[in-house]
């Protein structure tokens, strides 16, 4: 699951996300970062399902951090993807695919939203948004 | 490529290049509605079940496809006459410079033309796939006024439609097969094959194997000047050779022309290659008639039989002299793995197989409609030609005309007060770091012991940097002075092959020693 973090001035400039480590053990990965003295932002993927992923979200809220699930990680714009490949061997996390009919898969669940498919793509059909 | 076994049985060459059927036989079959048409997939099946002997009994044009992406694109176009009239001297459509060293209201729109506002995200390859959509173009213009053309400035929109002409003439289409890249360093490097990751990250190539024209007519027995082509979803035809043409090497070219305004943007994209620049993808399509049983034999060439190497991108070198780092098939690289030094490494394309297979299923449904009927080239493509690099016959200052090898070096283990003294002393910046080995270990600079000094680091080996950027003496100061911009740094140290130190080059020696390229000593 990924997620957005956004922390308020209030709490930017405590250990909340080393604290949620340390109280459930699950290793959560920092995606992107944006932190200064008024706000925080951050994009992490949480490897947890189920009441894993529930309590460690109500860890957060409790915290004062606003949490919100990325439903749609990357789009990509069929009309203008050509189904070159150009995307698929850079993608770290083997993500992106060729269908059996050569069109361009998409497999969400592996995908860490850092952005290189983006850039990788000639026609500009893939948005994060 | 050839196949020497037909159904089975050895064929003479006589045999295998006697003509089975004429395009005149052909055309007149197309227009009965009675010619077997078929897409080069199916021709390679057909050969597997049946035998190239009976395909090539029963097949009258196996339709081949590509699409990917051709920098060497571009449009004639003509504006037509405003009043008063002009003789454009320089002219942009939406920002992107147009060629004009031609009459006064044509120009040439090159696919890699940069915006001159937007840069690498539009060029040349977009303001074409714009114009194909109907879309509004800016077009601005400036002369310096004559007698008969006195009007120096335009600025209007138009569309395609108000063009007298817009004629797609690409120099260089359609290669035959294309190297694959990979890259050997240690950092990313975003080139014209697309993002490259480091230590052989992954693989990527271009060109549709087994559906490319080119390979399924790689004598040259059809193809000419004349030949009907699909061209970006209308028509087209080869006009001869492309440029860098290297038939005997299995890299053939084309140079294709095409009425634009008939064309479609499915067919042609405009493209970004990240850092790299704008291009445009072409889908291109060509009929290969089924004249004797050779081309029947190459109609029917399968990936696997198509050899590609791949080249290490890593190395800033003419193309030709990038190592190869494995050679493979598209069978291979389509796979979407190959082994490179024990470990797989993800392969994937940067053309479109799946539109490749488009163009030639739309290229056969056109001749089963009896909608294109096919040509007979007034002279066949060459089959014969060298492709030469470019000599540099002026002397080009190396780094060898500018570093200095009275190079001063320290070791690890170094008291840091010490070195600092050193530097001052010496008045220098920068301080390769070697081991007993007199090898390369790091790099210190006068700002690192700056910083050591305000702490408490005693030892070198605590603050030096470990990733040296360095040089070798036979590069071109040019290559070396866009590394070390990139690399924010202001000195490398030249080593050899074996990674000792025999010298030092700093942007004082570039800037001090060179003027107007040329060096002063």
């Amino acid at each position: 699951m990924i997620v957005r973090l956004i922390y308020s001035p209030k709490v930017v400039e405590k250990p909340i996300l080393a604290e949620v480590i340390l109280k459930t053990g699950v290793p959560v990965n920092i995606l992107e970062a944006k932190v200064n003295a008024q706000k925080g932002e951050l994009v992490v993927s949480i490897p947890a399902k189920g009441k894993t992923l529930e309590k460690i979200l109500g860890f957060f809220k409790e915290a004062g951090v606003t949490a919100q699930k990325f439903t749609k990680i990357l789009q990509i714009d069929y009309d203008k993807c050509t189904s070159c490949g150009a995307c698929i061997s850079p993608c770290p996390t083997k993500a992106l695919r060729f269908e059996p009919d050569w069109t361009l898969g998409f497999d969400e669940e592996k995908c860490v939203a850092c952005r290189t498919c983006v850039t990788a793509c000639p026609v500009r059909a893939i948005t994060v948004p | 490529m050839q196949r020497e076994v037909f159904g089975g049985k050895y064929l003479s060459k006589k045999e295998k290049t006697e003509t089975i059927r004429s395009i005149e036989e052909i055309n007149e079959k197309i227009r009965c509605g009675d010619a077997v048409i078929i897409t080069a997939e199916e021709m390679i099946k057909l050969v597997e079940s049946s035998g190239v002997e009976i395909a090539a009994k029963e097949v009258d044009v196996v339709t081949s496809g590509t699409f990917g992406a051709m920098c060497s694109s571009g449009v004639f176009l003509n504006f037509g006459h405003a009043d008063p009239p002009i003789k454009m001297t320089h002219c942009w459509l939406n920002d992107v410079p147009v060629y004009k060293g031609v009459a006064a209201v044509d120009g040439y729109l090159g696919a890699t033309a940069l915006s001159e506002t937007l840069g690498f995200e539009y060029g040349g390859g977009h303001v074409i796939e714009d114009l194909v959509s109907g879309k509004e173009i800016e077009l601005r213009a400036e002369s310096y006024g004559t007698d008969c053309y006195p009007r120096r400035h335009i600025e209007t929109v138009i569309t395609i439609d108000d063009l007298n002409q817009a004629m797609l003439l690409n120099p260089r289409n359609c290669y035959q097969r294309y190297d694959a890249a990979t890259n050997s360093t240690d950092r990313v490097l975003y080139t014209y094959m697309g993002t490259l990751l480091p230590n052989y990250g992954n693989i990527t190539f271009s060109g549709a194997g087994q559906l490319n024209p080119l390979c399924k007519d790689p004598n040259y027995e059809t193809l000419g000047i004349g030949t009907r082509i699909f061209l970006g979803g209308g028509i087209g035809y080869i006009i001869g050779e492309g440029t860098q043409h290297s038939p005997s090497g299995g890299f053939g070219t084309l140079m294709v022309k095409g009425d634009l305004k008939q064309m479609s943007n499915r067919y042609l994209r405009g493209s970004t290659f990240y850092r790299y620049g704008v291009s445009l993808y072409v889908g291109i399509g060509i009929p290969i008639p089924i004249i004797n049983q050779r081309v029947a034999s190459t109609a029917a060439v399968k990936d696997e039989e198509i050899a590609v190497s791949i080249k290490d991108y890593g190395v800033p070198s003419r193309p030709d002299l990038r190592l190869v780092v494995k050679e493979v098939s598209y069978s291979d690289l389509r796979s979407g793995k190959v082994e490179i030094k024990g470990k797989d490494v993800p392969s994937s394309s940067l053309s479109s197989y799946k539109m490749a297979v488009e163009v030639s299923e739309v290229l056969k449904k056109w001749i089963n409609e009896g909608r294109f009927f096919l040509t007979s080239p007034v002279e066949l493509l060459p089959r014969q030609r060298v492709f030469k690099p470019l000599e540099i016959k002026r002397k080009e200052p190396r780094v060898s005309d500018v570093m200095r090898t009275d190079v001063i070096t320290a070791n690890p283990d170094d008291d840091v007060k010490e070195v600092a003294k050193k530097l001052v002393e010496k008045g220098i910046d920068h301080l390769p770091v070697v081991d007993e080995a007199k090898k390369l270990i790091g790099i210190v600079t006068s700002w690192d012991l700056a910083r050591a000094l305000a702490g408490d680091k005693r030892r070198l080996a605590e603050i030096m940097t470990k990733r040296v950027i360095t040089v070798l003496q036979n590069e071109s100061i040019d290559v070396v002075a866009r590394r070390m911009a990139k690399h924010n740094i202001s000195g490398v140290p030249v080593v050899d092959e074996v990674n000792h130190v025999i010298g030092i080059v700093t942007t004082d020696d570039i800037s001090k020693k060179l003027v107007g390229g040329r060096t002063t000593i």
